[in-house]
């Protein structure tokens, strides 16, 4: 069994460099997100209540709604976790990468790993499709409802807003720049099948991912980033999303994070693990959430 | 254990104690840990003789004008949706079937107050009424947005007569 959900969100932190990356983005999402890492707080941010027995009533249903297996709360859980587990090999990858295109004599280790900004395009599209699944768990609708991710997207709210934000900025916008939707799905097409499924990130996955075979998976993936173009295009643009500003902003939160934009991007991903942090906190409140209204 | 090592000891002991007590993060937990155990040794939450989510869909109110019904979580025995004015979110609707969770209906057998002829709730934020004695519709207020007469308005455009007769 899961560990349990008041202890997943009494564990969050309240300070370090995830909750430091949050607060530098705020500005690409403002107002939405609060860092929640107490789980009685959280029930109290979702009912608005202060009635301590109808908490109570609230947080003991929502644990029991999470502990329940078939209602898909794990496995979103699991999803948001597991994505944020490979995160780190994803940035180890990109800065071996980066080492041997910047130090001359360390340029064998471009035969031993992956140019960074295929590795970065990958993270995208395995985020990407996490979200998906998640989203598709969370609702109790059909994992591979790519329309209803697309169409909720404008009204995705906490969490939820902050997690697809950050994943345009930290993930999109800085390693791939302003058109990252086009740059990684050529990528994609560039890469090709076989490599994409021999991709350790996509063997971890694979199994949520909807489809018969590596060909559907990464059909799948492709779709899922070309679906969220227009969303993605009018968000950078309503925003004002930059390579500059997200550079800037995050310029000075570590002095781990200095250096160029792809060295930034890869230092992040090895630093953070901000799709977990938030994911703990989207899965918290879709519990309390439905625990509302059922007691 | 000579008397100089316990007094080494004792305020690891204290802290691990209380590390048991709070949890890692801090927080007591202790109000929780009753339900964790109870829902470990019994982990379904839901029972497969309630209705699908998808069933109580068309029962929900209807978009008119600047008014948005944005359907979320849909999972056995249970239906929600935003409700949102020009684009913005005012309250959470539901429906339950509280076979799910028959405790849930306690809170109507004292209840003296009705809306469209169903007993009312009000807790907080949000009201609900029971119907046909098993099918809990609630609104929810998103912060100060839906006053209770509010709620029960909204209560009012639920299909609640076909509801009722759900099967």
């Amino acid at each position: 069994m899961a560990r349990p959900l008041y202890d997943l969100v009494n564990n969050l932190p309240r300070h370090g460099l995830t909750c430091s990356l949050l607060g530098a983005l705020d500005w690409v999402v403002p107002g939405e997100y609060k860092n929640i890492t107490s789980f009685d707080e959280m029930i109290k941010n979702v009912t608005g209540s202060t009635d301590e027995a109808h908490i109570q009533k609230v947080g003991e249903r929502a644990i029991h709604l999470f502990n329940d297996p078939s209602q898909g709360y794990q496995r979103a859980l699991w999803l948001y976790q597991t994505i944020d587990s490979t995160q780190g090999l994803v940035g180890m990858a990109a800065f071996a990468s980066k080492v041997a295109e910047n130090v001359g004599f360390l340029s064998f280790l471009n035969r031993l790993t992956p140019k960074a900004d295929t590795t970065q395009a990958i993270d995208l599209g395995m985020k990407l499709v996490a979200e998906i699944v998640a989203f598709c768990s969370l609702n109790g609708i059909p994992g591979d409802s790519i329309g209803d991710f697309v169409e909720s997207l404008t009204d995705a709210r906490h969490e939820t807003r902050m997690r697809l934000g950050a994943l345009v900025c930290v993930d999109g916008v800085l390693p791939l720049g302003p058109d990252f939707i086009i740059k990684a799905t050529s990528l994609f097409d560039k890469m090709g099948v076989t490599a994409i499924a021999s991709n350790e990130r996509f063997q971890r996955i694979s199994g949520m991912i909807p489809g018969n075979n590596s060909t559907d998976q990464v059909g799948f993936i492709k779709q899922g980033l070309t679906s969220i173009q227009g969303w993605a295009t009018k968000f950078v643009t309503d925003q004002k999303v930059t390579v500059e500003r997200i550079a800037g902003s995050l310029k000075g939160v570590s002095s781990r994070w200095e250096g160029s934009l792809d060295w930034m991007a890869a230092a992040i991903d090895m630093t953070t693990d901000y799709y977990e942090h938030t994911g703990i906190q989207t899965v918290a409140r879709q519990c309390i959430s439905r625990a509302a209204g059922e007691v | 254990m000579c008397s100089r090592t316990r007094m080494r000891l004792a305020p690891v002991l204290c802290v691990l104690l209380l590390c048991g007590a709070l949890g890692c993060g801090g927080e007591d937990t202790t109000r929780w840990q009753a339900a964790q155990q109870e829902s470990k040794a019994q982990p379904k939450a839901v029972t497969e003789a309630a209705l699908p989510g998808a069933t109580f869909n068309k029962f929900f109110p209807k978009q008119d004008g600047d008014i948005d019904i944005v359907f979320k979580q849909e999972k056995l025995g249970f239906a929600q949706a935003s409700l949102q004015r020009g684009g913005s979110p005012i309250g959470m609707l539901s429906v339950f079937d509280t076979r799910s969770n028959p405790e849930a209906r306690d809170k109507y057998k004292e209840s003296k107050d009705s809306i469209g002829g169903f007993p009312a709730a009000v807790v907080g934020k949000s009201t609900s009424i029971l119907v046909a004695d098993r099918f809990q519709v609630q609104v929810q207020s998103e912060g100060e947005a839906l006053p209770a007469e509010d709620r029960a308005l909204w209560l009012e455009k639920f299909d609640l007569a076909s509801l009722a007769t759900a099967h």
